[in-house]
């Protein structure tokens, strides 16, 4: 019968769909594990009770899964203070970043100036420097002015590092703003600077939260210049302490691991949640440390 | 708990006021430079502003003779500025030049003057046994060409060789965004071909890119432990036996670190190209009786080109410049040298072996190298323009 | 309330200059349309008015005062955008009330102020939504609004009505005819479109490549049109154009081409003889069935009839050249036929072929 071999024919088409599919999603669900896994050892590691940290458990959840580790962190070590330095840091940081790069955004997005075109592309050529290749003469200026170990000089030390894909991200941003709205605010009777302020600022903050959020996640990750600049346990930033707590000794793992998760959370959530647009400001300005 | 908190605020107050008294100066400058009284108060203002910073520095008293030295000197500064803005920052530029003034200042601080401050360092000769003599004097030694030489002729670190970190450099690179674009491609295709779930997928997976990349690596490197790693334990026990990745095999566990931190960003990036490609090129070419990978080979691959271009030019640079992943995981003391490349020796070399100098000379080379590298690629892959739209 | 002088204007970008030497008077009340196709300078002119636009060259003057020097703010100017400009992230109140804070003036009366203006509109209702939330309508009459509630000297537009569909275009245009009357303001208002011309105008100024063709009433431009790019382009459908040569004979002027031999009105002399170009305008031509017979009828095909309804569209073939007819939906013609055709002598215009202007 016909009829019977073209369903026969169509129940195999219909199978071999529905393999292919389970194929991509097998694919799929071991990629995400592979890229989930260590963030989940982590979580074990942090959750292991105090003589079980050494070990080659692969469990999740461990037994005897405790919140020691994480009292620790806060009894033992000078996290608190970490974090707290990071923030202070980070956030002047993002600040001083965002602050420049508007204005300069601003011109390169609004006006026609000699040197415009060259200046985008020293914008850009920054981001061809050698990593390492400014740290040293950054870090002697910073000695010879005493700011060794001080909030102001990792904030010098950070301030311009974001600056050109700030002022990418921003300048892509005001393109998108047509000009009659600052054209319609003169004539009411602004002054440039006021449409500038008035109309143009106020319209561009999901890009101003965005070059923030860039600053502010460049400098709270960051490690090699804090490495330089910063010798004081107490002016450490968490990646510093972070990285001397898992290097000591391998019973400071739980630590290590619970400290780590603490950061990573939050900074993961806000990635998460802004990687869309970080990702148009990035292929368009070109950065990530 | 308080102490911290004060510190904090008079910290911020400075930065602001820092900022503000920048942009007041930069603002008084262009926008009154045609009144009369523009040059006096000006000098004025700036040499007050001037010595009141210089009295704070110096806790409140300040020297007469520094006084009227530093106030003559900022006077005929301030006088020069004043001219400039007159005579030259006038009509319709003023703006612009005005609006771009604080960026350019910091980029000239922080970048521009670095920069040359490297190349004095290169011809001179600072290291750990001039710099106390030094910070007191500014008096360096000159040297000439002699650390450019000595970069080929002597490690950068104790026993690799310039040459060897250049070829190790290139392989690195080349490796590297190599299993990125691949990876990324596999990622982004597989992505492409589901509905159900791609959020979560999506999330999922660019959670190494989302880590803290400390983080990541330290974590990533603890999987890599001879005896407690995730990978050994499962060597031994299908029976393989264990593998010292970190003492023995270096630069593979370090390339392996770095792939599985890269994929993710290139994995996005081309699954966004992917995205805007049109269903209706498919549907034409699949009437047209193009396979599957005629299809990926004939539209896919050029209609991405756009997007991929300057995502690999990126990923080749920030590849060659990755100390992080390099330096975190072999960069603790007695660690080794097999897995350096040119950048991470770099750094180890000024602030591990403290050869300032040396490594100023260093950085210069690797600079060329790198800017080379890049003019060329540029002009070939035409990556540029898709940087810039 | 006050007048508008351009004397001896000349704009230049880099080294291309979109207007040379362009003079214009407008009196005080007075609506004048700057009219021409895209790329002619009319809306330079009216940025360089509003100040958003620096002059190369000559004087602006509103009233008696001279404004080249002046920002925006000082002119005492107010500008309707072509795409609205109103400040997606402020309301409707607020946006009509901007400029009257910058002002200073007090709350009370920057409230009192666009109420009367959202009065005049009718859109008291919409005043607390944001722009997101306007149709393009509703936004058209909010950016008229913001205009209103500055009490300017004058009022610009810019192709104000270009971005609505084609029904509410007509509405607004209505309204800011109605405006003109209950404000009388000096309106100065720029578009591409001769219809809005004809319709709003007390004066229209035709402008193309960067000059000013002609200014006038709508009456005016469109009955004494100064040269054929004024001829083509006032009036729709557009003039018709027939080549000749212009001969005087017994006394009388006539047009010659291949196929066309009818006299034409004359002045009372002087006018050059030689190569001429006939401008007709469809409404003038009378169409009959059949061939050329008798003195002043022309020979010509019918080439497709299109019903309007009302109106019949006749295109025909007139000495090797295109032509339209508006006639009667009575009109029997049909495609292939001969036709003979009469020029209502009121509707001719000759121009000079050379130069393109008009021969008295």
């Amino acid at each position: 019968m016909t009829e019977r071999r073209s369903a026969a024919i169509l129940k195999a088409h219909r199978r071999r769909q529905a393999l292919k599919t389970a194929l991509v999603h097998g694919a799929l669900i071991l990629a995400c594990a592979v890229c989930v896994y260590p963030l989940l050892r982590i979580l074990a590691v942090s959750l292991r009770p105090g003589d079980r940290i050494i070990s080659t458990d692969l469990s999740l959840i461990p037994q005897g899964a405790t919140w020691v580790s994480y009292a620790r962190v806060f009894a033992e070590t000078n996290f608190l203070f970490w974090l707290w330095n990071s923030l202070v840091i980070t956030v002047a940081t993002s600040l001083v970043g965002v602050a420049l790069a508007s204005t300069a955004a601003y011109a390169f997005s609004r006006f026609k100036f000699p040197g415009q075109k060259l200046g985008l592309s020293f914008l850009l050529g920054t981001q061809m420097l050698p990593a390492g290749m400014l740290i040293l003469p950054l870090f002697l200026m910073i000695m010879r002015l005493k700011l060794m170990n001080t909030y102001l000089g990792m904030v010098i030390a950070y301030s311009v590092s974001s600056l050109p894909f700030s002022i990418w991200i921003l300048k892509g941003y005001f393109d998108t703003i047509p000009r009659s709205l600052e054209e319609a605010a003169l004539v009411d009777g602004t002054s440039i600077f006021g449409a500038f302020y008035r109309i143009v600022l106020p319209l561009s903050t999901p890009a101003l939260a965005i070059a923030f959020l860039f600053n502010f996640t460049q400098a709270w990750n960051e490690y090699l210049v804090a490495r330089v600049i910063l010798t004081d346990s107490f002016k450490y930033t968490w990646t510093l302490g972070l990285f001397d707590l898992q290097g000591q000794y391998l019973t400071q793992w739980g630590m290590f691991a619970a400290a780590s998760l603490l950061v990573t959370i939050p900074v993961m959530a806000v990635f998460l949640y802004s990687s869309k647009w970080l990702l148009t400001g990035m292929t368009l300005g070109g950065v990530k440390g | 708990m308080l102490a911290p908190v004060l510190q904090v605020a008079q910290f911020a107050l400075l930065i602001a006021g820092a900022v503000a008294l920048l942009e007041g100066w930069l603002h008084y400058h262009f926008t009154r430079h045609e009144k009369s009284w523009f040059v006096p108060v000006g000098v004025l203002g700036t040499m007050a502003l001037v010595l009141a910073g210089a009295a704070a520095a110096a806790g409140g008293s300040v020297e007469p003779s520094r006084i009227l030295s530093l106030g003559t000197g900022t006077a005929i500064a301030e006088v020069l500025v004043a001219l400039f803005f007159r005579h030259v920052v006038r009509g319709r530029h003023s703006l612009p030049i005005m609006l771009l003034a604080p960026a350019a200042l910091g980029l000239g601080l922080l970048i521009a003057y670095p920069l040359v401050f490297e190349v004095y360092l290169a011809f001179h000769d600072l290291k750990l046994t001039t710099i106390m003599a030094w910070s007191r004097t500014g008096d360096l030694p000159f040297v000439g060409l002699k650390h450019f030489r000595k970069v080929f002729t002597s490690s950068p670190l104790s026993e690799v060789s310039f040459w060897q970190l250049l070829l190790r450099t290139v392989w690195w690179t080349f490796v590297n965004v190599f299993f990125h674009v691949a990876g990324g491609f596999v990622m982004a295709l597989l992505l492409n071909s589901v509905t159900r779930f791609k959020g979560l997928y999506r999330m999922l997976l660019i959670v190494p890119w989302a880590m803290p990349q400390v983080v990541a690596v330290l974590a990533m490197r603890g999987e890599f432990h001879s005896q407690y790693g995730f990978i050994n334990i499962m060597l031994v026990e299908s029976g393989l036996g264990p593998v010292q990745w970190l003492g023995q095999h270096p630069f593979l566990t370090c390339t392996i670190i770095n792939v599985w931190l890269g994929i993710p960003f290139m994995a996005v990036v081309i699954l966004g190209g992917l995205q805007s490609i049109s269903r209706h090129y498919y549907d034409a070419a699949s009437i047209d009786g193009a396979s599957a990978f005629q299809q990926f080979r004939m539209i896919t691959l050029p209609l991405i080109k756009p997007v991929l271009a300057p995502a690999v030019t990126l990923g080749t640079v920030w590849t060659f410049n990755n100390i992080n992943v390099i330096y975190l995981v072999t960069g603790q003391a007695g660690g080794t040298e097999d897995a350096d490349i040119l950048v991470s020796a770099l750094y180890k070399a000024a602030f591990a072996f403290y050869r300032y100098s040396y490594s100023a000379a260093f950085a210069l080379i690797v600079f060329l190298l790198l800017f080379t590298f890049s003019m060329v690629w540029l002009k070939w892959s035409k990556g540029s323009e898709s940087l810039y739209d | 309330m006050a007048s508008v002088t351009f004397a001896s204007i000349t704009k230049r970008f880099g080294n291309n200059e979109v207007l040379h030497d362009v003079s214009l008077q407008i009196a005080d009340k007075e609506f004048l349309v700057l009219v021409g196709p895209s790329g002619c300078g009319k809306s330079t002119l009216l940025r360089m008015l509003a100040g958003l636009e620096e002059t190369s060259e000559g004087e602006i003057r509103i009233g008696e005062r001279l404004v080249n020097h002046l920002p925006p703010r000082d002119r005492e100017i107010a500008m309707v955008f072509q795409d609205y400009a109103l400040y997606p992230h402020m309301t409707v109140a607020e946006n009509m009330g901007f400029g009257l804070r910058l002002k200073g003036f007090a709350g009370d009366e920057v409230d009192s102020r666009v109420l009367k203006a959202a009065s005049i509109l009718q859109i008291e209702p919409l005043l607390q939504r944001t722009p997101r939330q306007l149709s393009g309508g509703q936004r058209q009459r909010v950016a008229i609004g913001r205009a209103i509630v500055r009490e300017p000297k004058v009022f610009l537009f810019d192709e104000p009505l270009s971005n609505l569909d084609a029904k509410l275009r007509e509405e607004m245009r209505i309204e800011i005819a109605k405006l003109h009357q209950k404000l009388a303001t000096t309106i100065i208002y720029v578009t591409h479109d001769q219809v809005e011309a004809m319709t709003l105008a007390t004066r229209i100024a035709v402008v193309n490549a960067g000059r000013i063709q002609q200014v006038g009433t709508p009456t005016e431009v469109f009955g004494r049109p100064e040269n054929m790019f004024v001829a083509g382009f006032i009036g729709s459908p557009t003039m018709n154009f027939i080549e000749g040569e212009l001969r005087r004979e017994d006394g009388g002027l006539r047009f010659r081409t291949e196929g066309v031999d009818i006299p034409v009105l004359g002045g009372t002399g002087g006018e050059a003889e030689g190569p001429t170009v006939l401008g007709v305008r469809p409404e003038a031509i009378a169409v009959e069935r059949g061939g050329a017979g008798g003195d002043g009828v022309v020979a010509a095909e019918v080439e497709v009839v299109e019903l309007l309804g009302y109106r019949k569209n006749v295109h025909l073939k007139v000495a090797g050249v295109k032509a339209l007819a508006s006639v009667s939906a009575a009109f029997g013609g049909e495609p292939g036929e001969k036709a003979g055709l009469r020029f209502d002598p009121a509707g001719v215009h000759l121009f000079e072929k050379a130069t393109g202007r008009r021969i008295r």
